[in-house]
């Protein structure tokens, strides 16, 4: 079977649906038979019996291979902006779909002032589990509708009648999405699941943060963000550094927290970078160990952003310092943390490389601990894994968001 | 000849294992000093009782003490292939913490440097995960001690005792020490022995645990078990041994309790009413390989039944626990051995199975026969393959036939867990062309992890054809995180204090209470003609008839 034609409605979608799948089936079933023969050949004919099995694979159309059934696990539904923002989380769901095999709708658009209309194309995904061993497979599949004019400002009409009912939907917003806006309302209530990536969004992000904070309190909304998942190393090598149940105490005595950013130019100059996952450190750090805020955060004449926490009965000085390094913008470079108990200072500090994390523990300026061990980097595929499988509230995460809003709100109470 | 089903034959043969024999296997009723011990076993406190408050929503939320690991047996095979090479795995993923050491102990000559050096090349061949991290090794290469030991000698564990005591200062292990056995079955004795003799086996209230890991085989039969048990309890409290069997470290092992436990949907139909039988199998295609003289003392029955097989019964069977911490866990599991007809000469000869492979050809190769394997008699009676038939006599199971059977040399590397529901009552279809099979929920522990459920569905079109569908679930279709190996599992439990996955003392001697008289019953009556089984088949035809005599089949796996 060829490739499909282009579908310009919902309706032309569904039915290449039901054709793609039809297919699928009669190729199954030829498969079954060779497999038939291949059980009832003696041993000396079992050769020629897997060849004809091989054969009729062959015959199938999705890739070549065997598919012995359609699977979903949710609605992923991807509001991806341009075309080439499109293909790549076309590729992300292809490379994620064996592990969660998902009706995908990735949503683009273009000329916006132009004619209303829309383009779909239907793909189903084969998902091998073990390539070339003959076992059977599962497919997917992926609708991929761009957009035209009117149509694109009313893509929840689209979305809606394309859902496999009854099962879970995550909306992926990768770029900067459009909080407050029409058509942020039209999708979010469509949504079990939210999944962002805060790290990538325009100038500092903190707006944004705070709006996606503010919308997760009130509507209870499960958020996915990639900047607190790509987190998750720091926090166990933070976490590490408590363990030894001597420096435990510490955690109730902290004096400051300094987290270390690779800024886009010296200084942070212009306060472009995107700062979302140097905050994010310290909203984490701050909800964990029961401290609230005196001051926000704000920035600074040298590029730094500065806040005051409290803890118990004293204050924290939290810094949000820009550094040089050869990471991307708006990575984190090193998180330190200064503890000071009973005239004993202790400073955790925690930095991270591609495919490992360096943990070191002064005491009393003498160096405890210097550790490094294998915790790679996250690469997208995984991030959308993992952003999948959370799909029920995380606490953890829940109280990061919050204090992260906290962090943001200004003295007046409004938000930055 | 009307067609065989896997299902379809009453449950009325049950019972066919005779009850006798019971007074004779039971362990004796434990003292009031063994109740005390249990009693504060259970209650005794965490090792860490202030949790560290970043940990929560990580992968662990609780992380080992500082520690020394102790492992004797450290220049062999298993230390090589399976211990350090978890050890090392838990190290680079920051699972253990930095006050760690890895204290070496065996008879050959090393110094701390060639050890390491030795441990390196190990892990080139044996760890899972390649290249070895240099940055990770070279921390953890510093955390090894190597002690030359001879186990029978006094002062070599005076200073043993004496290297643990300067790690503490040196290291901050504080007194926190897991004595690993991997050594031979018959030197565990004498270890204990010398352990308790130094002291080692005290615990101290300002942080000090001390436990003792055991490898498997626990003892070769009933009386040698309960010897073991007995030797070992002269200077460890239970609470201190941790009696590993690595099978049940695997995930999907350990999956089976979340699954049976954490959905409610299965528990209801779990029991006589609504199963007609349970098959557990546990196929290998590898041969003896090097261990031909291990083999000829143990068999499949000491190998295999005693431990594996009957632990997934155990898990298949048990009622749910009140708690899942470990002495509620196995107090269940003990429960279903417990119930376990126990063989007699005449049920063994009628319901218990045992072949030998001969030569033939697994997986396109052409194999020998275990006669002609190294080190093996050429004459040997050991079998190589065991199937039984047994029940469970208490008011869940009661009639249901479980059917087990493990082997070396079958067509493939399986091991499942099968639960065959009842036919339905009145069969509505009967236009249909086939009868549609029972339901059947398998379990696949090896490979491929995963459940199956068989049901049947109505074939698409005018008529009203049933055919038997599959719904199918694969752990790697649905989890990105890699399974971690059963040891890396279990010794990081072992160092948590975590215990559930352990065999307790009782539950050892009332597995072998079920195994022990079918070796002895094998030993008053002539063995089969051996070979039996070729390579590559499923097993000796007597296997077969066990099930067809019921009306009932094995699996095809």
């Amino acid at each position: 079977m060829g490739p499909l034609p282009v579908a310009h409605s919902v309706a032309e979608i569904e039915g290449q649906l039901g054709t793609l799948w039809a297919h699928a089936a009669v190729a199954r079933a030829d498969a079954a038979k060779a497999e038939a023969v291949l059980m009832a050949a003696q041993a000396e004919a079992a050769a020629r019996a897997a060849a004809a099995l091989a054969a009729a694979r062959d015959t199938s159309d999705i890739g070549g291979h065997h598919v012995a059934a359609r699977t979903s696990v949710l609605n992923l539904v991807v509001v991806a902006g341009d075309e080439p923002a499109a293909r790549h989380c076309a590729e992300t769901i292809a490379a994620t779909a064996g592990h969660h095999p998902s009706r995908s709708l990735i949503l683009s658009e273009v000329d916006e002032r132009g004619p209303a209309g829309l383009e779909a194309r239907v793909e189903a995904l084969s998902l091998s589990l073990a390539p070339d061993d003959g076992r059977p497979e599962t497919g997917a599949e992926t609708i991929s509708v761009t957009a035209h004019g009117e149509t694109g400002r009313h893509l929840a009409s689209i979305i809606v009648p394309l859902l496999v009912h009854d099962l879970p939907v995550a909306l992926w917003w990768p770029s900067d999405p459009p909080f407050g806006s029409h058509r942020s309302e039209r999708l979010l209530p469509l949504a079990d699941l939210l999944i962002v990536d805060g790290s990538s969004w325009s100038g500092d992000g903190l707006d944004r943060l705070a709006q996606l904070a503010a919308l997760a309190g009130e509507r209870r909304m499960v958020v996915a963000d990639w900047a607190l998942l790509r987190q998750a190393r720091w926090r166990e090598a933070l976490a590490s550094v408590y363990d030894p149940p001597d420096l435990r105490p510490h955690l109730g005595a902290v004096r400051r927290i300094q987290v270390e950013y690779s800024a886009a130019e010296p200084g942070d100059s212009s306060g472009q970078t995107n700062v979302v996952r140097p905050l994010s450190h310290v909203a984490w750090l701050a909800s964990r160990l029961g401290m609230t805020v005196v001051e926000p955060i704000q920035r600074n004449d040298d590029g730094s952003r500065t806040a005051t926490l409290r803890q118990a009965d004293h204050a924290v000085e939290v810094v949000l310092s820009p550094g040089q390094s050869k990471l991307g913008a708006g990575s984190t470079i090193r998180v330190e943390i200064t503890s000071q108990l009973r005239g004993a200072v202790v400073v955790g500090s925690v930095a991270a490389g591609d495919r490992t994390v360096e943990v070191s523990i002064q005491h009393n300026g003498r160096e405890r601990v210097r550790r490094s061990f294998a915790a790679p980097r996250l690469t997208e595929v995984e991030l959308l894994g993992r952003a999948i499988e959370g799909s029920s509230p995380d606490p953890v995460a829940v109280d990061a968001l919050a204090m992260g809003l906290a962090l943001l709100r200004s003295p007046s109470g409004g938000v930055r | 000849m009307a067609a065989q089903k896997e299902g379809g034959a009453s449950g009325s043969r049950a019972n066919r294992i005779a009850a006798t024999g019971r007074a004779a296997a039971t362990p004796p009723a434990r003292t009031a000093k063994q109740y005390r011990e249990a009693a504060a076993s259970r209650h005794r406190a965490k090792p860490d009782s202030d949790p560290n408050p970043l940990r929560q929503g990580l992968r662990l939320e609780r992380v080992p003490d500082p520690g020394a690991f102790v492992l004797f047996g450290a220049t062999g095979d298993l230390a090589h292939r399976k211990v350090i090479p978890a050890i090392y795995q838990l190290w680079r993923t920051n699972l253990l913490p930095a006050e760690f050491s890895l204290v070496a102990v065996a008879r050959r000559p090393y110094t701390n440097e060639s050890f390491a050096a030795e441990i390196r090349t190990s892990l080139e061949k044996y760890s899972r995960v390649q290249p070895i991290d240099e940055a990770s090794w070279s921390e953890l290469a510093k955390r090894i001690v190597y002690q030359q030991l001879d186990f029978g000698d006094d002062a070599g564990f005076d200073r043993l005792c004496q290297k643990l005591d300067e790690l503490d200062t040196t290291c901050g292990t504080n007194g926190n020490r897991l004595f690993y056995l991997a050594t031979q079955p018959s030197q565990v004795t004498e270890i204990v022995r010398q352990i308790g003799r130094v002291g080692l086996d005290h615990e101290t209230r300002g942080g000090g645990w001390r436990r003792v890991v055991i490898e498997k085989p626990f003892g070769r039969d009933f009386e040698s078990a309960r010897h073991l048990n007995h030797e070992v309890s002269k200077v460890l409290r239970e609470s201190q041994v941790y009696r590993i069997d690595h099978y049940l470290g695997k995930e999907t092992v350990r999956n089976l309790l979340v699954f049976r436990f954490g959905n409610g949907i299965f528990e209801p139909v779990w029991n006589r009413s609504f199963i007609d039988h349970v098959q557990i199998t546990v196929a290998e295609s590898l041969g003896v390989e090097s261990r031909g003289a291990f083999y000829e003392e143990t068999g499949a029955s000491r190998d295999i039944l005693q431990n594996h097989l009957l632990q997934l019964m155990t898990l298949v069977a048990m009622e749910p626990p009140t708690s899942f911490h470990a002495d509620a866990l196995r107090d269940e599991k003990v429960q279903v051995l417990r119930a376990i007809s126990t063989p007699n000469l005449e049920s063994v000869r009628s319901n218990v199975i045992r072949g030998q492979y001969g030569s033939g050809w697994v997986e396109g190769e052409p194999t020998a026969g275990y006669r002609q394997e190294p080190e093996v008699d050429p004459e040997s009676e050991t079998e190589t393959y065991v199937a039984g038939f047994f029940s469970i006599d208490d008011w869940r199971w009661s009639g249901v036939p479980f059917y087990l059977r493990a082997g070396k040399r079958l067509p493939k590397r399986a091991t499942e867990i099968a639960i065959q529901f009842k036919d339905v009552p009145l069969r509505l279809f009967r236009e249909s062309s086939g009868d549609p099979a029972p339901n059947v929920l398998a379990m696949r522990i090896q490979p491929d992890e995963g459940i199956m459920l068989r049901f049947a569905a109505k074939v698409p079109g005018l008529g009203l054809d049933v055919r038997t569908v599959n719904m199918d679930f694969a752990y790697d279709t649905s989890f990105v995180v890699d399974s971690p190996d059963a040891y890396e599992t279990l010794i990081l439990d072992a160092l948590l204090g975590d215990a559930s996955l352990f065999t307790r003392a009782d539950e050892v001697e009332a597995a072998w209470s079920v195994v022990t008289p079918i070796i002895d019953a094998w030993a008053d009556m002539p063995a089969p003609d051996f070979p039996n089984y070729a390579s590559g088949s499923w097993g000796p035809e007597a296997a077969d008839e066990l099930l067809e005599r019921d009306g009932r089949r094995w699996r095809r796996i």
